[in-house]
């Protein structure tokens, strides 16, 4: 399955990805519109702000087996078939049980416009499925402008990371050691790994 | 193999898939007092505050029991267990012989043993049973009293008021959920339960119901006041059924006694959910924690362990979610009253409602209390749950986001 890979190294915080991802899950998918919207959208992933310029996004892993599906009291959560965890809107009674057994924090209570009588729900990533469908990546993988979110295989993605890094770590053996620039440590990792 | 499993809810159903995957071949037999499949007790208050359908509650389908091969004693009771001749005794005369035992029957509601209590109009909420009783009940009344001001009573006050009725709510301390709330958080939900309109008491607790023509009337509280009522519902606890171990040494009302693979003091007998008394992952000695999550972690142990495994129960992590009409609390780990020596970090955002209280004991957190921003309360549960080393907050709010 295809899912939305983070690397916290290269976001600058600059919260496009939220807005992205907030206005993909309004009523009218515009960013005008959306603001008017009588049930405002929610971005389902947050961005904590870390010391000097890293900043750590954090969202829905879709694990499998999921802690949130396990402990919902009203079998709203379920597993779709491409693979996500899925919160039926219908279902949810905004109990919270998921939030207490989520180890990555990444739920949020809130009104949503699909909800019956627009009453406040759990709310999280849910990987797009209107956009996977369409073909297109997920809205915060398109937002992002750093590289930070991208869209594959999560398998070849570790992959090409551990060959990168292989090469970096054998490319640094074979040169004489250098003194560099003091660089802000996302800099650094960054231009080791691109 | 034979297995028996008396109770088919959370701990009971949990443990019987478990033991099928152990199990393929055996013969497993599940008996419950209950004639319906498995059903979520947790939204009972749901269905009495209209919340949700009656459709909604069901958890696994009618023919759960023939897709997985288990032996179903449906709306059976269990009048006595006899590990000597390692038989389980039904009501109906019906013997179940087992080679493994496993107890998950789950607690009843505690009534306080007050003159009227068996007048008509008084209820308990535990089962479907006891709800459709409830709404029966409900014709025809106007003013409710809810004894115990606990989650339950909190949440079936709160259903009630949301159906048009004057409802009181008794707490018999200072304060409602006393063991878990410390007096900031409590402070808090008062104002939240008082913005509802319900009519909260503390330090209240009834010493009597009083009738007419067989049916309840009035309430009488420990301060000599008399509350009119057509209906009283209690919610003041359980006990744990263990009424058919009588004889065997193993029933405890407080909790049958396990050891961390939930076996009882039988190596046969394994106990597990609100009929049990658990190891606890902060905190020495063994005590009941009423709550699904639990009963369904234990209910997988010890079908593992039933099934030939030596999986070890870490320990509960108490937990509990309350919500009420949007307003969460969020408390787990060690309460107020168990972290006495522990290093307290506490943040209060009136103008935004939100409260934080984290209990630290040698760098390890300990005991949460959240009010109001409660979605990143797992992340807490982990550091609680791993026994992760975790640095006091220095800058409130930033770091834990």
């Amino acid at each position: 399955m295809k899912t939305v890979i983070v690397r916290p190294e290269r976001c600058v915080g600059c919260w496009q990805c939220r807005l992205a991802c907030a206005v993909e899950h309004s009523q009218t998918k515009d960013l005008a519109a959306a603001l008017g919207e009588e049930v405002r959208p929610r971005p389902r992933l947050r961005i904590y702000p870390g010391r000097q310029h890293l900043a750590f996004p954090n969202k829905c892993r879709h694990c499998e087996p999921a802690p949130c599906q396990a402990v919902c009291i009203a079998g709203a959560i379920h597993r779709t078939p491409r693979g996500t965890v899925d919160i039926d809107p219908g279902k949810c009674i905004n109990c919270a049980m998921c939030a207490m057994a989520c180890p990555f924090g990444v739920l949020t209570y809130a009104s949503l416009y699909k909800a019956p009588d627009h009453r406040a729900v759990a709310l999280k990533c849910d990987q797009c499925p209107e956009r996977e469908a369409q073909g297109r990546v997920p809205a915060c993988v398109e937002a992002c402008k750093v590289g930070a979110l991208t869209y594959g295989e999560w398998q070849e993605t570790q992959e090409d990371k551990g060959r990168v890094l292989a090469q970096a770590v054998f490319a640094s053996l074979q040169s004489p050691r250098e003194t560099e620039p003091s660089l802000p440590d996302n800099l650094r990792v960054w231009r080791l790994l691109s | 193999m034979r297995y028996v499993i008396i109770g088919a809810s959370a701990a009971g159903q949990a443990a019987a898939e478990t033991l099928r995957q152990w199990d393929p071949q055996g013969s497993i037999t599940v008996i419950s007092d209950e004639a319906q499949p498995l059903y979520s007790r947790p939204l009972l208050t749901y269905l009495l505050s209209g919340e949700i359908r009656p459709e909604k509650v069901w958890l696994k389908g009618a023919d759960y029991f023939q897709e997985w091969g288990f032996e179903a004693r449906l709306g059976e009771e269990v009048v006595q267990v006899v590990p000597a001749d390692r038989e389980v005794r039904l009501a109906s005369g019906r013997v179940c012989p087992y080679d493994r035992l496993l107890i998950a029957s789950g607690a009843r509601p505690k009534v306080p043993g007050i003159p009227g209590e068996d007048l008509e109009g008084v209820f308990t909420l535990r089962t479907l049973a006891d709800w459709r009783r409830l709404e029966s009940g409900l014709e025809g009344v106007r003013q409710v009293v809810v004894v115990g001001a606990g989650a339950v009573g909190l949440k079936t006050a709160d259903a009630l008021m949301r159906r048009g009725f004057e409802v009181t709510l008794l707490a018999r301390g200072a304060q409602p959920l006393s063991r878990m709330l410390d007096a900031t958080a409590a402070a808090m939900l008062m104002d939240a339960v008082a913005t509802m309109g319900i009519d909260l008491r503390c330090h209240s607790w009834p010493v009597a119901l009083k009738g007419d023509g067989g049916r309840v009337k009035k309430l009488i509280l420990n301060s000599g006041e008399e509350l009119p009522a057509q209906a009283v519902l209690f919610s003041v606890g359980v006990t744990a059924n263990v009424d058919f171990l009588e004889g065997t040494g193993l029933g405890d009302p407080g909790g049958i006694l396990v050891d961390r693979k939930l076996r009882s003091r039988d190596p046969r007998i394994f106990a597990a959910g609100d009929c049990c008394r658990p190891h606890h992952l902060l905190s020495p000695g063994q005590w009941p924690y009423h709550i699904w999550p639990a009963a369904v972690d234990q209910g997988r142990v010890a079908g593992a362990n039933m099934g030939g495994g030596s999986r070890l129960y870490p320990g509960l992590l108490p937990q509990n979610s309350l919500s009420l009409r949007g307003f969460k609390i969020i408390s787990g780990g060690l309460g107020p009253h168990d972290t006495k020596d522990c290093e307290i970090v506490a943040e209060l955002d009136q103008s935004r409602g939100h409260y934080r209280r984290l209990a630290y004991r040698e760098g390890r957190l300990v005991g949460l209390t959240l009010v109001g921003a409660v979605a990143e309360a797992g992340i807490y549960f982990q550091l609680m749950a791993q026994g992760l080393p975790a640095p006091e907050p220095v800058t409130p709010g930033l770091l834990w986001g």
